[in-house]
C-alpha cells in the first residue's frame, strides 16, 4: 500500500503502482543467474604443483642414492 | 544418519516446490491477511450498556482479520468509531449500528467463494456511474480477458462506488492507496489471495496491456522477492480460509507449459 503517494499534477503523471512497474521491468520474475568470466589459475597452479613434486622426488632420490652409495664404500 | 538423508531430501522438495508455486496461489496459501482495528473513542466513562453493545461487536468479528479496542481521551466530544488499518484512519463511524456489515457483504462473499474455488484472482472494477468512462474501460476488460489463455478462471464483478448496499466494501477499496478517493475514474483492482487488492488501474490505465501484466503477475513463479514485499491491501473480510480448492491455474499451465514461462 502507498501511504505516501507522490504528489502529481494531472491524473497522466499519477505514478503507477510499484507491482506493475516492477513487472514491467522485469524485477518480479526469477532473474537468471548471471555467468561471470572468472581469471583461469588452473594451469598455473598445475605448474607449480608439479615443479614441487619434481623437486621433492628429485631431492628424496638424490639423497638416497648418495647414502647407499656411501654406506657401501 | 538414515533420518538427517530423508530430512534434507524432503526439506529440499519443499524449498523446490515453493519456487514453482505460483504467486496467486501462494498468497492464498500461506499469507495471512493483515489485521484492521475498530476503536471505540469516548471521552467519559463507558456505560454498561455501550459495554454490552460493543462485546456484542467483537463476538461477531472474532473470524474475520480485526480486532476492537477502546480508547479514553479527552479532545473527544462525541464518541465514535474509527476503522483503522496500519494507523491509517479508513472509514469514520458516528454509530454503533453503522458498523453492521463492516466484516461481510454479500459481494464480498462472492469474491470469497470465487477465490476458494480456485480462481486466479477476481477483478473488481469499480464503477463512476459515468456511462462513458465506465464502458471504455468494460470494454477493454472483457477485450483482454478474451484474448488471455487465463480469461476463464479470473471472474469480473463490478460495484458502483455509490453502492449503498457495497459501501463499505467501496470505501475499503477506496482506501487501497490515500489518493484514490478524490480520483473521479473507473478502477480495476485485482483481488487474489486471502482478499488483497492490488492498487488498481484506472481511467486511462486501464489498457490490455498492463490487465495482461497483472495477470502475469498473479501467474508468476513466487519468486522470495515477491513473498517479502507482497503488494496491495487486505480488504476486511469474515472469511474461512481453511481447504481451498486446487488452483485452476496449475491444470492450464499443466495442460500447455509454455505459459507456465
Amino acid at each position: 500500500m502507498q501511504n505516501d503517494t507522490i504528489s502529481y499534477d494531472t491524473l497522466d503523471s499519477r505514478p503507477l503502482p510499484k507491482w506493475l512497474t516492477d513487472q514491467k521491468s522485469g524485477v518480479n520474475t526469477i532473474q537468471p543467474q548471471k555467468i561471470t568470466m572468472k581469471e583461469d589459475n588452473s594451469l598455473k597452479i598445475s605448474f607449480i604443483a608439479t615443479t614441487i613434486i619434481i623437486l621433492v622426488a628429485v631431492s628424496f632420490l638424490t639423497f638416497y642414492i648418495l647414502r647407499k652409495h656411501k654406506d657401501q664404500a | 544418519m538414515k533420518a538427517v538423508y530423508y530430512r534434507t531430501i524432503i526439506l529440499a522438495s519443499l524449498i523446490c516446490l515453493a519456487c514453482t508455486t505460483r504467486v496467486s496461489e501462494w498468497v492464498l496459501l500461506n499469507a495471512l491477511p493483515d489485521q484492521y482495528t475498530l476503536i471505540y473513542f469516548h471521552k467519559n466513562p463507558v456505560t454498561e450498556t455501550v459495554k454490552k453493545q460493543n462485546k456484542e461487536v467483537v463476538d461477531g468479528m472474532k473470524t474475520a482479520n480485526i480486532h476492537f479496542k477502546t480508547v479514553a481521551r479527552n479532545d473527544v466530544s462525541e464518541s465514535w468509531y474509527g476503522l483503522y488499518y496500519e494507523e491509517r484512519l479508513f472509514i469514520r463511524f458516528k454509530t454503533l449500528p453503522e458498523t453492521k456489515n463492516i466484516i461481510s457483504s454479500p459481494l464480498r462473499e462472492k469474491i470469497s467463494s470465487e477465490l476458494m474455488s480456485g480462481k486466479l484472482c477476481v477483478m473488481v472494477y469499480l464503477l463512476t456511474d459515468n456511462r462513458e468512462k465506465d464502458d471504455t474501460g468494460r470494454k477493454t476488460l472483457q477485450k483482454a480477458l478474451g484474448a488471455s489463455p487465463f480469461g476463464s478462471i479470473i471472474s469480473v464483478v463490478e460495484l458502483s462506488r455509490n453502492s449503498k448496499e457495497e459501501s463499505i466494501f467501496a470505501s475499503l477499496l477506496l482506501n487501497v492507496e490515500d489518493d484514490l478517493k478524490d480520483i473521479r475514474e473507473p478502477m480495476l483492482f485485482g483481488v487474489f489471495g486471502r482478499f488483497k487488492a492490488l492498487e488498481p488501474l484506472l481511467g486511462k490505465g486501464i489498457t490490455e496491456e498492463n490487465i495482461n501484466l497483472m495477470i502475469d503477475y498473479l501467474t508468476s513463479e513466487c519468486s522470495c522477492l515477491i513473498k517479502d514485499d507482497l503488494p496491495g491491501t487486505d480488504i476486511l473480510f469474515n472469511g474461512n480460509w481453511d481447504n481451498p480448492a486446487p488452483a485452476l491455474l496449475n491444470t492450464i499451465i499443466d495442460s500447455n507449459p509454455a505459459l507456465g514461462l
